[in-house]
């Protein structure tokens, strides 16, 4: 809604004073986003693809062409450029949404699960590329994967069903398990029952036994306190609401 | 048997389930109820020497059997003739193949839902045959027996064969749909010319109604005590009815031999399916393009990083024709390479051959040629899952819009270009602008018909069915100007691509509007 694609069904959504569901192309003039799941034509070549970006995005001149050259070559496909995208890997092509955000100097840069789909090394290169391009202008990025979460960004906002459940820093978000986060150990035959009763993050395999971390007001005997984390306040705040 | 019990239901449901069958359907039924003329109207279906058979169940029954079963097997192909790349392209062809059902199965079950989804179209069709009977009947009475006979005789045996003959395509000629376009054009083309001189041969009629036009043609002759050939017209004739006679058609005994062929006919289906079963890729499909150089590629990373504030700026430019250029190109290179020595072919025919041949049979060819590249013309962005980067985009409407719709005209018109050329040299600018108005009218048809149906089915069975009918020279159905019109028709012509431009751009406004 926020990228202008779909309405919402009801409220309005603004910027600058200016309400984007009315005036859209507010909006789309200083946006760049990337969906989650996206595709491309696959007979274009990615410097065909991000010209035709650019050209629905409404820029040009002659700085296009070194602006493109600039983004292929900090986003490693200078190689491929000449070559269909149809042919690249998931994470080049994820390289090529990234490029195309990029395109029209945005201010805001919407992200929608940018990081599915990498590998582990191209989502920590991600990751540094979304913190340096945050300087520039607003990043929102949308992630259930907590920990790209807790390494980016400095404002979080849990949503639960479309509706808002949290918003804050990571702290304070935090702030609502500190207390309640522990470890024990159990039987295994113990942890169905073990489930019912409290909010398990992880389990690790003892042998015999089970390490078990979780959340809960009442906490069993012999736990162990630790050190709570944005993963146990979203299964924390995504449960009891 | 569970699962192949499974594959048909879900994948006739998948297919039915669709909003475009759904637009496919009413387009159907307004086809469909035009079969049996009303009995004001000043056309006829089925003609003999002037004679139009008195409104009682068997003309109803036998007419609209006789009329599903060419209609139906002429558009039905087109409609069906994607389940197995429907299970490519969502990839649960890759489910199916590891599963313990084997081709045979596999592309039987293919059949069978191929076959109910025509079958739902019959069943549509024959009810509202029996409710026009009801509406239109002068006090005769309704015998079931005369719409059951005919529609199971003729129609079901028609629809069958054609549900196999789309799984056989899509076996052999899966990656070209071209080929398959063209290849069951040709083939119904001929089927449709073969005449059975005797009752043995009325066996090998594949859409069965030839043994009732020709027991219609013996009651005329009967009639009008001539031994000779009869006028027999089956489709849309326009004018002479308020002069047609009528007789009464009471319907007929099939011989023995013809059930025996129907029958025949569908065994013969199922042994094909058989006999290709080992040759089904069973989804080992290579990718469309060769992606082993770049799917491994090294890991060098560069050492430049991406700083906002030090990238070029570029300029606003709210030009469309970067947009246009690379429609162009996406068109350009849909689709296999070599099949442009088609298009060169027919762009050669265009320039060498008689020039009344060209215009009448090579152009509209030629241009059905480029079905695959304009059925999809306002749903690629959807197809290839780029929808969100067009719909975020500034002004998308006017501009991505547009710049299709010119794209593709520009093809279309390139295609054609030795024609036009050679009818501006001598001075038919009349026939030279009608070209021009078709090439636009062609495009534009597929954009409405794209952007209301959400997809290419419904362009697809209209565009083959107006190249059958310019093919067989039905000059209402010319959009180009081959044959003779009144001087009234560029005007008409222009009418209509104006009342298409105004729906595309409306519909594609309210649709990006209400995504």
């Amino acid at each position: 809604m926020i990228a202008t694609v779909s309405k919402p069904s009801e409220g309005i959504i603004s910027l600058n004073k200016n309400n984007i569901v009315k005036d859209a192309n507010y909006m789309r003039k200083q946006l760049g986003f990337l969906p989650q799941d996206f595709g491309v034509y696959p007979n274009l070549n990615a410097y065909e693809f991000l010209a035709y970006m650019a050209a629905m995005k409404g820029i040009g001149g002659a700085n296009l062409k070194p602006r493109i050259d600039q983004l292929l070559e900090g986003l490693n496909l200078t190689d491929a450029a000449k070559k269909p995208i149809g042919s690249y890997s998931g994470g080049m092509k994820q390289r090529i949404g990234i490029a195309q955000t990029l395109l029209n100097n945005p201010k805001i840069l919407i992200f929608d699960e940018p990081t599915v789909g990498l590998d582990p090394e191209e989502r920590v290169r991600f990751r540094n590329l979304i913190s340096d391009l945050a300087n520039d202008c607003i990043v929102i990025l949308s992630s259930h994967i907590v920990s790209d979460i807790d390494t980016i960004a400095d404002r979080v906002v849990i949503m639960k069903d479309g509706a808002l459940i949290n918003q804050g820093s990571q702290e304070s978000i935090i702030q609502n398990v500190s207390d309640k986060v522990f470890e024990t150990t159990i039987k295994k035959e113990q942890l169905y029952s073990f489930k019912a009763a409290h909010v398990v993050v992880s389990t690790f395999r003892k042998k015999d036994e089970l390490q078990v971390r979780y959340i809960s007001n009442n906490p069993t005997e012999n736990s162990r306190l630790q050190v709570a984390n944005l993963e146990d306040a979203y299964l924390y705040l995504t449960k009891n609401n | 048997m569970k699962s192949f019990l499974k594959i048909i239901t879900s994948d006739y449901l998948q297919r039915t389930r669709s909003y475009a069958f759904l637009v496919t359907l009413c387009a159907t039924l307004a086809i469909a109820y035009t079969f049996v003329p009303e009995p004001n109207a000043t056309y006829s279906t089925i003609r003999i020497d002037g004679y139009v058979g008195l409104y009682n169940s068997a003309w109803f029954g036998y007419v609209t059997a006789i009329m599903t079963s060419i209609f139906l097997s002429l558009i039905g192909f087109y409609l069906i003739n994607s389940g197995i790349k429907t299970d490519i392209d969502t990839r649960v062809g890759q489910i199916i193949a590891a599963t313990k059902i084997n081709n045979f199965s596999y592309l039987f079950s293919k059949v069978l839902s191929n076959f109910l989804v025509l079958l739902t179209i019959v069943l549509i069709v024959l009810t509202m045959s029996i409710i026009l009977f009801l509406l239109y009947n002068d006090g005769r009475v309704l015998e079931m027996t005369q719409f059951l006979k005919p529609y199971t005789l003729i129609t079901l045996p028609a629809i069958f064969l054609v549900a196999v003959l789309a799984v056989i395509s899509e076996v052999f000629f899966g990656k070209y749909s071209v080929l398959q376009n063209l290849g069951f054009f040709f083939l119904f083309s001929a089927l449709m010319l073969f005449t059975p001189k005797t009752e043995a041969q009325f066996s090998l009629d594949v859409f069965g109604g030839k043994i009732v036009t020709h027991e219609l043609e013996e009651i005329v002759r009967g009639i009008t005590k001539s031994d000779g050939k009869t006028d027999l017209t089956i489709g849309y004739v326009l004018g002479g009815v308020k002069n047609s006679k009528k007789f009464e058609f009471n319907g007929m005994d099939f011989p023995a031999s013809f059930v025996i062929s129907r029958l025949a006919l569908v065994l013969l289906g199922i042994l094909v399916i058989g006999l290709i079963s080992p040759f089904f890729h069973r989804f080992n499909v290579k990718e469309r393009i060769k992606m082993t150089p770049l799917r491994t590629e090294a890991k060098k990373h560069t050492s430049k990083e991406i700083n906002l504030s030090n990238l070029s700026i570029p300029k606003t430019n709210y030009s469309i024709l970067p947009i246009v250029k690379t429609e162009f190109l996406l068109l350009f290179r849909k689709g296999k390479k070599w099949l442009w020595l088609l298009n060169f072919i027919g762009m050669l025919s265009l320039a060498m051959l008689p020039l009344k041949l060209s215009h009448q049979m090579v152009l509209p060819i030629l241009w059905f040629l480029q079905i695959s590249r304009l059925s999809d013309l306002t749903t690629k962005e959807i197809t290839n899952n780029a929808h969100y980067f067009a719909f975020s985009s500034y002004k998308t409407t006017s501009r991505l819009l547009l710049s299709r719709l010119l794209s593709a005209v520009l093809l279309m018109l390139l295609l054609v270009t030795p024609l036009a050329v050679r009818l501006a040299l001598t001075v038919n600018f009349f026939a030279t602008l009608s070209v021009i108005l078709g090439a636009i009218f062609i495009v534009l048809l597929a954009a409405v018909l794209g952007t209301l149906s959400k997809g290419k089915k419904l362009f697809e069975v209209l565009f083959f069915m107006l190249t059958y009918a310019n093919i067989n020279g039905i000059s209402y159905a010319d959009y180009f100007g081959g044959f003779e019109h009144h001087k009234l028709y560029i005007r008409t012509l222009a009418s209509v691509l104006v009342i298409l431009g105004a729906i595309i751009f409306v519909t594609r406004r309210h649709q990006l509007k209400n995504y």
